[in-house]
């Protein structure tokens, strides 16, 4: 056989990648530099033509620009940012405190409950789980709860919200495989909610059994009447509730888009601001910049992927990932956990931005044809992975040494926490997450019977 | 040196106002959407233009965002192996992504995004919906403009790089203040007056 570098360039594309990402400049900007200097040297082995660089626009257009669905995103980011800075997320989560205190490990119960709600938050690993450590971590600290406890299930709930919807990261993924955003929103609530009660049936038992971890908060710690705590429920607890259930069950229920429930979730969220008394210019000024660097960031490696993956199939990338994967001989099965094992991998050293944006695209005409017979209908295939995914990603930024769910922790931390106690308190849900991984792989009704149910 | 810094503080005045105003697109984003929604329900409009007019406020926020969120230090980095490097040869790093990277792709973008544009404009293109908005080639200029400014936030980290390389010690020390001041951290997403709650929280 004969051996031409330039069948091969797609490999060496996604190898410099692969280096030059670690140089640590913007990913935003290896990614369409990347794309360019291979343009360049498909150019030079007369395999790809200058003028083809112009079919990035229409590209960029028809993908990016000229897409309802991605227009959710900003409004999203928008809500989140709003309900953090507005101190609705803090006053959320102390309203759960003071209601969850004679339960056993009742503030790890409540951080996992507001991770659950709250799981619109930005979107963005390392935001969440740094809020989530700032809001938490000193109360459970001073509260003397046990440290790996704490760091473990403030870890675990800040990175639920990329898989709860209404998650940028799944609006993202039913965009690049081209299918539903309401249908994965859909198939995401049942594995979501099963993770969260695994921790917390994990976090009842365990304090249960060993009162001595989670020490309760004393009663005066809040309103003391019925009549003070009701209130607090009504002005802290109801409204963001309320607020998600309006977002989700407006795409659930088909009255809108999941743009248009983004819209609603925007306006809702100023609305609470303002019933707050937090609404002023400063925190919408500053919120609404907040919110523009987060998508400027976003888009940003969404164009850059968008020049990257366009070379590289022009390049026939494509033809050598499926020659590749053929050559190996694996069933579906087979292929399925390969993908799996390189996603949980990648996952140890980027975000879920960059991993979605450059591996579906590369994989999705792999995926489009996975089979697995009775298992899951092939309908519903896209779906599924999808789901499987996302839990996937979750489980690889909390698994230790690398998971980075845990450095952005470190980083905001009181000092006193050490890394290892960080790991300790992570790896039962980690085992947790791999029991979830597992029962969605096992039966994969677990996400996709709500949606047939529901939507069909 | 003193010119370079003086440049890239003007080219940053620049960009960041332009940013800064673009934000407010996403609420304008968020209101045109609830309109829509709300007039949909209750009386009967066409409301294909306003669907449209969304995505043209989405195109503008992130195009205009770009640069501005290169030079706020938003743009996303793989930190791993950086933290190990020195202050050097991380400039050096920034001035190499400059011009290998950032630089020609912003070119090329352009480039291509004016023929783009114009060929919108001589087709006198408008939306493929009979009662879409017309006037395409306006909101498709944004993406060449978009990264005209996201081309310029690398020339002005690309001259403070400079300086820090080449320049003086109170230059460098001077840019490196001016870069400090800018970095929004993200991260940072809950301001220390709303850290604890305001009604009796724990202290």
């Amino acid at each position: 056989m004969d051996f031409y570098i330039e069948d091969y360039l797609p490999l060496f594309m996604f190898g410099a990648l692969g280096m030059l990402l670690f140089s640590g400049y913007p990913v935003a900007f290896v990614l369409g530099g990347v794309g360019l200097t291979f343009g360049f040297v498909g150019i030079y082995f007369e395999v790809f033509n200058f003028i083809q660089f112009f079919n990035l626009l229409p590209r960029i257009w028809g993908g990016i620009a000229e897409n309802l669905v991605l227009t959710a995103i900003p409004m999203f980011i928008f809500m989140g940012t709003m309900l953090e800075r507005s101190g609705v997320a803090a006053d959320l989560l102390h309203c759960l405190q003071v209601l969850l205190r004679r339960v056993p490990g009742g503030l790890a119960l409540s951080v996992t409950l507001m991770g659950t709600i709250m799981a619109a938050t930005t979107g963005i690993i390392g935001a969440s789980v740094v809020m989530m450590t700032l809001l938490a971590l000193p109360v459970m600290v001073q509260r003397s709860y046990n440290t790996p406890l704490a760091t473990g299930t403030i870890a675990a709930s800040g990175t639920l919200g990329i898989l709860i919807p209404p998650s940028i990261m799944l609006v993202i993924m039913a965009d690049l495989l081209a299918r539903s955003v309401g249908n994965l929103f859909v198939a995401a609530i049942f594995p979501g909610f099963m993770l969260a009660a695994f921790y917390m049936f994990y976090i009842l038992v365990l304090c249960g059994f060993k009162p001595q971890l989670a020490p309760p908060l004393p009663d005066e710690e809040g309103p003391g009447s019925t009549f003070g705590i009701i209130a607090m429920v009504l002005k802290s607890f109801i409204p963001p509730l309320f607020l998600v259930f309006l977002v989700l069950g407006s795409i659930l229920f088909g009255w809108a888009t999941p743009t248009e429930a983004a819209g609603v979730g925007g306006a809702g969220a100023i609305f609470l601001a303002l019933l707050k008394g937090r609404l002023n210019f400063t925190i919408l000024k500053d919120v609404l910049e907040r919110s523009a660097l987060t998508g400027g960031m976003l888009f940003g490696i969404f164009l850059g992927a968008t020049c990257f993956s366009y070379v590289f199939r022009a390049l026939g990338g494509d033809d050598l990932v499926i020659g590749l994967v053929e050559s190996l001989g694996l069933g579906s099965w087979g292929l399925l956990l390969i993908l799996m094992g390189i996603v949980f991998f990648l996952g140890f050293f980027f975000d879920w931005i960059e991993i979605t944006l450059i591996v579906l695209p590369v994989f999705s005409p792999i995926i489009a044809e996975l089979d697995f017979g009775d298992h899951v209908a092939p309908l519903e295939v896209t779906y599924w992975f999808a789901i499987l995914l996302a839990v996937n990603l979750q489980t690889s930024f909390l698994t230790p040494p690398f998971g980075f769910a845990l450095f952005y922790m470190k980083g905001v931390a009181p000092p006193e926490v050490r890394i290892q106690q960080i790991y300790k308190g992570i790896i039962p849900f980690v085992i947790l997450q791999l029991l979830g991984l597992g029962l969605v792989m096992a039966f994969p009704d677990i996400a996709l019977w709500l949606p047939r149910v529901l939507l069909d | 040196m003193e010119l370079l810094i003086r440049v890239s503080e003007g080219l940053d005045r620049v960009i960041v106002k332009i940013g800064k105003i673009a934000a407010w697109a996403g609420l304008a984003l968020i209101l045109l959407t609830i309109f829509d929604v709300v007039t949909r329900r209750f009386l009967v409009l066409g409301s294909t233009k306003l669907q449209e007019l969304e995505w043209h406020f989405h195109v503008i926020l992130f195009a205009f965002c770009l640069g501005y969120a290169y030079l706020k230090d938003a743009h996303v980095r793989i930190d791993l192996l950086r933290e190990n490097l020195s202050e050097r040869t991380q400039w050096w790093i920034e001035v190499a992504g400059c011009l290998l990277f950032l630089l020609p792709y912003c070119a090329l973008v352009v480039w291509f995004g004016i023929d783009f544009t114009e060929r919108s404009f001589s087709n006198q293109e408008i939306s493929a919906s009979a009662t879409g908005l017309t006037h395409r080639w306006i909101i498709k200029s944004a993406i060449p403009i978009g990264f005209a400014i996201l081309a310029l936030s690398g020339i002005a980290v690309l001259l403070r790089k400079t300086v820090e390389l080449f320049g003086p010690e109170e230059l460098r020390t001077k840019v490196h203040e001016i870069e400090e001041a800018e970095v929004e951290h993200l991260v940072d997403v809950v301001p220390p007056e709303l850290r604890k709650p305001d009604d009796g929280g724990p202290r």
